[in-house]
């Protein structure tokens, strides 16, 4: 009997105890909201989201290091009118629905207004509804499938026309003239290879092929079975992040060079030759807007400071180096709208004057669509692993991410009605 | 009946706790969040319906949390873009809506769908499942088969589903829940919520409690025997999988209210697993257990799993679920309830078993 | 005639790869009934080990050459064997008959395991080289056989013999077999009971890092490498009948050629729903598998 009074005691204590736990946990989050508005004395906090575990890390730890290099090199040189640059990092841990909780937690909890996040278009997908809604700013810093231009994120990427599309007409000036194209299942690949579709279709060339590899996919001999049938003179690669791995090894495997299947490439930049091995990928093409090997006073500097922060043997790549310019970026549109204001700096956005000489040329945001206007660079991989330039416009690209100025994209129903 | 009783003070407690948090909490980001958490308790309670009571572990139950948000997210997205053909369909190449998105066209018929899309396919697999008596971890290994296929397929048909982008871009059914201006639709959309779990609470309850609970809790624990009793296992396995299934499902529908946004990662065995690790943290085998487990685990991975944290926080949740596993099975309620007890006992009859040591001696 | 060629050959190699990551499941799981959701970790680190090997190797003469795959195969067996051993003295002892509960805890072990990879290793990928002599291919007619697919054949088959004489013909793999069929009774033939289920959970693990090695030179070598193979090994074994070494080979090569069939006509990811599907519906008919082990007993 006494032991049973004890066992509803205690039980009694443990409710209190859990309800206290709780309770602290539900205050402690609101205190906070409180005390900051991300603006505490001279510091101004921003945040920086991104996935720290999960499958996405591996890509995603390059573009927050240099978004964390960036940060210290202003902080280093005096900060952003005045205040020192605080950051407070998230994970997403790889899943969309963690970003979105953590976007809100960022905004609304933490009051930061300013966040450097994001890799994969579904997580930024699932957060853009709540930068909208909380009128906060993203900067997003990978190239991506285009269809999109929030008013409150600045894509610091390649739109498709900054990327894919000058890709594919160096191709069809090359003399290609049949196209494989190659993707993960997922929602880049499929947009990128509509668009490709139309292009080469207008160009009155031919798509011998189309397969996607699953995103865990490992064996890709079923795949590379399927090229060998429809002899292709080049693949158009989007596959992303181990499906590149697993694809050129066991190309190579069967003896294929770039002699023999030449691939372009979106998704394989410097990091990703490193995982490959330059003696599979020599002489392959990507394409993208900077290389390691992009040759202004401003990428020596950055090169030099991304390997003395992060070590010899790492590289930098380009969405590193379009993370690094965002945060820059957004410095100079803080500076000019003289507040870190959201509203007030979306307007300094919008005026279309930011411009930053960034590692590789100079950009600027475009005001209407706050894509930014950037360089762009055709590359082949060279035997020591890093990527050499091969063909570069002569000015900056600007973005079109709806493809509106092209008539062929036009004719060919690409942008949403929605 | 003590036991019983400390149960639902302790759910009450949660609940109206739950119920102030609209009015005391400031920032709508924490009541979001809170109102997610209250989807995943739903969730926990399902699968502790399935695995605490019936002993059948499903590594699959993203799955059908996973159909009943895409069900009320196709309707929301529908609702929010006027019935409008959506940028993935367009992508993929479609013309004019596909037929099975035109039922979400309508709410009443949307809600149906939320529950009926999920129970119907749990039905058909249960069938088929018990019915060949898979049982143990067999069942365990051809559920997570099935969420890598669902999976699979979700992806591979994005033109329909949107691929691994999933649904975006819709409010919840009162509107938009963010920001100062939105207070009111959270706050009913919090109590929707609140309300759902209440119910699904008291429901799990008097059915653990009834004598299906126990016959739940006899094939838990000796399966043949009762067979042999004359009871039609199967039946009975595969009405509490449906069941666990379509409260899975209004979970999710719920869920993407407060998320805005739904993506096949929630269909992933790792997510599933996920599920798992609440039910078994805050104790399986009781109802208060699944909801105490699920607010406590994402409590703490919402603050605990940032910054230097982040990582560290995997090595925590890892060590926590396999510690639980090995030591405490009865996980949080377990140990309150069971080994701290015991504790107090062994403290109290120590000094009282050295006494009579003494005057023994 | 060269494409007939070129998928049978496909579909053998695909299935040696399911297999030798399976066998290690189908000594823990098949024999010890561990549920070991960390069996792909164990992968993962068998492949991390031929890149420490490469490394070492590169530290020490310059370059890593060739040679250092073949010490990296038994450096792998011997490291993931050490850490099985480990993990089966301070966890798996305890969960003993909880299969489920194995399930669990070894999913916990798995989360560490990857964190530990990121921890140490970082998070982005490593490069393991092909060594030159698994480089390229023969030529026969129109199709080209891969070097590496053909050692991992050969290996294959090496450790399924290893395996089976082991087993069958040592007196190790009679104690083994004694434990795992009637415990008590071999405890009172004076065998060390507890030695041989921690020796068994060992070899499981080390061969998962030999398949580690295989792997590490097919893809990408990083923290989710064990993630892709996991649920296929599973099923492997459950396909195959649980504790049957000939039912292990027999699933792995079911589900190797049907993957690579199917997907010869439909997407990858639509090919691995239809190959789990056809899995399932066959488990309909022989829940236990492909070759069972008769028993009376209703409760297992």
């Amino acid at each position: 009997m006494r032991r049973k009074t004890m066992t509803g005691n205690l039980l009694a204590k443990a409710v209190a105890l859990m309800a206290s736990v709780a309770m602290a946990v539900t205050v402690s989050g609101c205190a906070s909201i409180s005390s900051t508005s991300g603006e505490a004395e001279g510091t101004i906090k921003v945040g920086l989201l991104h996935s720290m575990t999960g499958s996405m890390a591996i890509s995603e730890q390059a573009v927050l290091d240099a978004e964390k290099l960036a940060i210290s090199e202003i902080n280093a040189s005096g900060g952003v009118l005045g205040c020192q640059v605080a950051y407070q990092e998230e994970d997403g841990a790889s899943d969309p629905a963690t970003f979105a909780t953590k976007a809100e937690k960022l905004i609304d909890q933490d009051g930061i207004s300013t966040v450097f996040g994001c890799w994969t278009s579904s997580s930024r997908k699932a957060v853009k509804s709540i930068f909208e809604d909380y009128d906060a700013l993203l900067f997003y810093p990978v190239q991506y499938e285009g269809m999109e231009a929030s008013g409150n994120i600045v894509y610091t990427g390649a739109a498709p026309n900054q990327q894919i599309v000058p890709a594919v007409e160096y191709l069809i000036d090359q003399g290609y003239t049949k196209f494989f194209l190659l993707g993960s299942d997922y929602v880049f690949p499929r947009t990128a290879n509509m668009i490709i579709n139309a292009q080469v279709k207008a160009a009155g060339l031919e798509v011998v092929g189309e397969e996607y590899a699953d995103m865990t996919q490992t064996d890709f001999a079923a795949i590379i079975a399927k090229i060998e049938e429809a002899q292709p003179d080049v693949i158009v690669n989007t596959l992303n992040g181990t499906g590149n791995v697993s694809f050129f090894k066991q190309m190579a495997e069967k003896n294929y060079t770039s002699d023999t299947y030449m691939t372009m490439s979106f998704s394989i930049a410097e990091e990703e030759v490193s995982t490959i091995g330059a003696d599979i990928l020599k002489g392959h093409m990507v394409s993208w807007n900077y290389y390691q090997t992009t040759d202004t006073p401003e990428n020596e500097a950055f090169v030099s400071a991304y390997k003395k922060a992060y070590g010899d043997t790492r590289v930098t790549s380009d969405p590193a180096e379009a993370a690094y310019d965002a945060v820059y970026l957004w410095k100079a549109a803080c500076e000019k709208a003289g507040s870190f204001e959201v509203d007030k700096v979306i307007a300094a956005i919008e005026s279309g004057d930011i411009s930053y000489k960034a590692p590789e040329g100079t950009v600027t945001i475009t005001g209407s669509n706050h894509h930014l206007a950037k360089p762009v660079r055709i590359g082949a991989v060279g035997e020591d692993g890093l990527i050499y330039e091969v063909y570069a416009t002569d000015s900056p690209v600007e973005p079109d991410p709806y493809l509106e100025t092209y008539d062929w994209a036009v004719s060919a129903g690409i942008k949403p009605l929605e | 009946m003590r036991r019983l009783k400390g149960n639902h003070i302790c759910f009450t407690v949660i609940a109206v706790m739950l119920a102030c948090s609209p009015f005391l909490v400031g920032s709508s980001s924490m009541v979001q969040f809170l109102g997610k958490c209250m989807c995943y308790s739903i969730v926990a309670i399902a699968l502790d319906l399935i695995w605490g009571y019936t002993g059948m572990l499903s590594l699959g139950h993203g799955i059908y949390f996973c159909l009943g948000g895409y069900a009320m997210a196709m309707y929301l997205r529908l609702r929010d873009n006027g019935g409008a053909l959506t940028d993935f369909m367009q992508t993929g190449g479609l013309t004019k809506l596909p037929f099975f998105w035109k039922p979400f066209l309508s709410f009443p018929l949307a809600m149906l769908l939320v529950i009926l899309v999920p129970g119907v396919l749990a039905a058909v697999i249960g069938y088929f499942v018990f019915r060949s008596r898979i049982k143990g971890v067999y069942f365990s290994i051809i559920t997570q088969a099935l969420t890598w296929a669902a999976y699979s397929l979700f992806i591979a048909n994005s033109k329909y589903t949107g691929g691994n982008n999933g649904i975006t871009d819709f409010t919840s059914v009162f509107g938009s829940t963010r920001g100062v201006a939105n207070r009111g639709h959270l706050t009913a959309m919090f109590f929707v919520a609140l309300a759902a779990l209440v119910l699904v609470y008291l429901l799990a309850s008097w059915l653990v409690n009834s004598k299906f609970g126990k016959l739940l809790i006899a094939i838990r624990d000796g399966e043949n025997r009762t067979f042999f009793s004359g009871y039609c296992v199967n039946q009975y396995k595969n009405f509490i999988y449906t069941l666990s299934a379509v409260l899975a499902g209004i979970g999710g529908a719920l869920f993407v209210n407060f998320n805005g946004s739904i993506t096949p990662s929630q269909m992933t065995i790792a997510y599933s697993i996920t599920m798992v690790v609440w039910v078994a943290v805050g104790g399986r085998g009781t109802v208060i257990g699944a909801v105490i487990g699920a607010f406590f685990i994402n409590l703490c991975e919402y603050n605990l799993s940032s910054g230097a944290l982040a990582g560290i926080w995997q090595y925590i949740v890892g060590a926590i679920f396999g510690v639980t596993i090995l030591f405490f099975k009865g996980g949080i309620v377990g140990i309150v309830k069971e080994q701290i007890p015991a504790l107090f006992a062994r403290l109290q009859s120590a000094p009282a078993a050295e006494k009579e040591k003494k005057e023994a001696a | 005639m060269a494409e007939i060629a070129n998928t049978l050959f496909n579909g053998l190699s695909l299935g040696s790869i399911y297999l030798l990551v399976a066998l290690g499941l189908s000594v823990t799981f098949g024999l010890m009934g561990i549920i070991n959701m960390a069996h792909g970790e164990f992968v993962m680190i068998g492949a991390y080990m031929a890149y420490v090997m490469q490394q070492i190797f590169a530290a020490l003469f310059g370059r890593s050459g060739s040679l250092y795959y073949i010490a990296a195969i038994p450096f792998a067996f011997a490291v993931t064997f050490l850490l099985g051993c480990i993990m089966e003295r301070t966890l798996v002892t305890r969960l003993y008959g909880r299969k489920m509960d194995s399930l669990l805890a070894t999913w916990g072990i798995s989360l560490i395991l990857q964190q530990a990879a990121r921890s140490i290793f970082g998070s982005q990928g490593v490069n393991v080289n092909a060594p030159d002599f698994l480089k390229s291919g023969i030529q026969i007619g129109g199709c080209t056989f891969s070097y590496n697919r053909i050692f991992i054949i050969c290996m294959v088959a090496a450790c399924l013999g290893a395996v089976w004489f082991l087993m069958n013909k040592s007196s190790f793999g009679a104690q083994m077999r004694a434990t795992m069929q009637n415990r008590a009774m071999a405890q009172c033939m004076g065998i060390n009971t507890k030695k041989v289920d921690c020796l068994t959970f060992a070899l499981g693990s080390g061969l998962a890092g030999v398949a580690g090695c295989s792997v590490a030179l097919l893809g990408s070598v990083d923290s989710t490498v064990g993630q892709s193979y996991i649920v296929y090994s599973f099923m492997t074994v459950v396909l195959g009948g649980v504790g049957n070494l000939l039912g292990t080979v027999l699933g792995a090569m079911i589900i190797g050629f049907s993957s690579i069939i199917v997907e010869a006509y439909q997407s990858a990811s639509i090919a691995r729903a239809i190959v789990l599907f056809m899995i399932i519906v066959f488990l309909q008919f022989r829940p236990r598998g492909l070759f069972t082990i008769r028993s009376r007993s209703l409760d297992e």
